[in-house]
């Protein structure tokens, strides 16, 4: 959409300044601290990223019983891992849902109406999820959308939409590769990325 | 009516972003963070009071009626983290926290200086909760909208339904495409959830009942959109009604 609009030639620098700005008061006036915003953005980096959706997708890849659980009530199944992080029912994660993708079934998370996003499993929405083109095509032509990601959806497989504008946070368990057998499962969690946990990608065999 | 409000469906678009950063410039991670504080602090949370001279209410709810209430143009037109350092901005100087003049000025000397440092705390910290504190306890918590009221469901799964066309006016959660639509009740999710805020006659805002609702896309946009597509959306009772 860029090229459609002026943009000045200091936007980003202007805007880095602003943000700068306006953190420097707030610490001034003592609305927050100089640690604040790091600690925020520590939260991401440590607890509250897609690293937790990848070993959650990994262990459904192997115990089937447990990725019953995990479509069946997806707070319950994620407290039983004791390998997450605390905070896996915190902010944005009060009530998630996970919906499989199989044969003849695939699923992509969409917000229309802003960008709601699972985040203790996921972190922080890509750029891709937040833009308004995405959210406006994928609802009506999914399809489209999805080959200009390069994924493929065969006819026969039924693409299933889900717009979060309530309070569920929504994710996808995508299909566990082919020629992943023998590996382990912290090996399984690599291969899962954000993309294929929005269905916009699908898992691939390294 | 806003565009921001219909975007679903909306053509002529052009090609998806595929851009898989969450934030493209390192001046996004600290609105970010700002914007998290703020909602952490926010007054209304139950959390413990701390130091923070931040004294009123910010939660999505505010983030949201800002980007809804922005020129459609310039909604196209901003990148995501920037429609966000605009209302961020805006909130502080409309709430008297800042004035327009200070933060302008100390914009002049970042942009002069973009290297010169944050300035240090200006108290010893208090004993008690600190604002990192609270912070991290609201993401580490959350703040679910469920709440235990016993309010029955007026709908069942598989009942058929047909969305309001409500007046929004301010903020909605309905999406544009469903109003007037019919679709099929999927999932009656356990409990009641309130909203952020009181949106008005858009209704919502009190505990309520949400539902999943699946929809047949051909319904949607008759003749325009792809086989063997289904389109499911959450949704507050205030907005679903029995089908004509």
């Amino acid at each position: 959409m860029t090229d459609r609009f002026q943009y000045p030639n200091d936007r980003e620098a202007r805007s880095a300044a602003r943000a700068k700005a306006l953190e420097s008061l707030l610490i001034e006036k003592g609305i927050i601290n100089a640690t604040t915003v790091d600690t925020v953005l520590k939260v991401f980096e440590t607890k509250m990223g897609p690293f937790n959706g990848a070993k959650i997708v990994a262990r459904a890849w192997v115990d089937p019983a447990f990725k019953q659980r995990l479509v069946a009530d997806a707070p319950a199944a994620i407290a039983e891992m004791t390998d997450l992080p605390e905070g896996m029912a915190g902010a944005e994660g009060e009530h998630m849902r996970a919906v499989a993708n199989g044969e003849g079934v695939h699923n992509l998370v969409i917000c229309t109406l802003c960008s709601c996003y699972p985040w203790p499993v996921l972190g922080l929405p890509p750029y891709w999820y937040k833009d308004p083109t995405f959210r406006s095509r994928a609802a009506r032509e999914p399809r489209a959308v999805l080959k200009e990601f390069g994924l493929d959806v065969p006819s026969a497989t039924e693409v299933k939409v889900w717009d979060s504008s309530a309070q569920i946070r929504w994710f996808v368990i995508p299909e566990r590769p082919a020629g992943t057998e023998g590996m382990s499962e912290s090996e399984l969690a690599a291969l899962v990325t954000p993309e294929s946990m929005m269905g916009v990608a699908v898992a691939n065999a390294a | 009516m806003k565009l921001q409000h219909f975007l679903g469906g909306l053509e002529s678009l052009g090609p998806v972003s595929t851009e898989t950063r969450v934030f493209v410039e390192e001046w996004e991670k600290r609105i970010f963070g700002i914007h998290t504080a703020m909602m952490a602090l926010s007054s209304q949370l139950p959390l413990p009071a701390t130091p923070s001279a931040f004294r009123t209410v910010w939660t999505w709810a505010d983030l949201r009626k800002g980007a809804e209430a922005m020129n459609p143009f310039d909604y196209f037109k901003f990148r995501y983290y920037e429609k966000w350092l605009g209302g961020i901005c805006g909130y502080f100087v409309a709430n008297g926290y800042i004035t327009e003049e200070e933060l302008e000025a100390r914009t002049a000397e970042y942009c002069a200086d973009p290297d010169k440092p944050l300035p240090q705390d200006s108290a010893t910290p208090a004993a008690g909760t600190t604002i990192d504190q609270r912070v991290e306890r609201y993401l580490m918590e959350g703040d679910s909208p469920k709440r235990e009221l016993d309010i029955a469901p007026a709908f069942k799964e598989g009942d058929a339904v047909q969305i309001r066309n409500v007046p929004s006016i301010e903020h909605t959660r309905l999406p544009g495409f469903l109003r007037n639509r019919s679709g099929v009740v999927e999932t009656v999710y356990p409990g009641v959830y309130g909203y952020l805020t009181d949106t008005g006659t858009d209704g919502i805002g009190a505990p309520m009942p949400v539902y999943c609702v699946r929809f047949a896309v051909e319904d949607l946009w008759p003749g325009n959109t792809e086989p063997n597509v289904t389109l499911y959306a959450d949704l507050y009772a205030t907005y679903v009604a029995t089908a004509a």
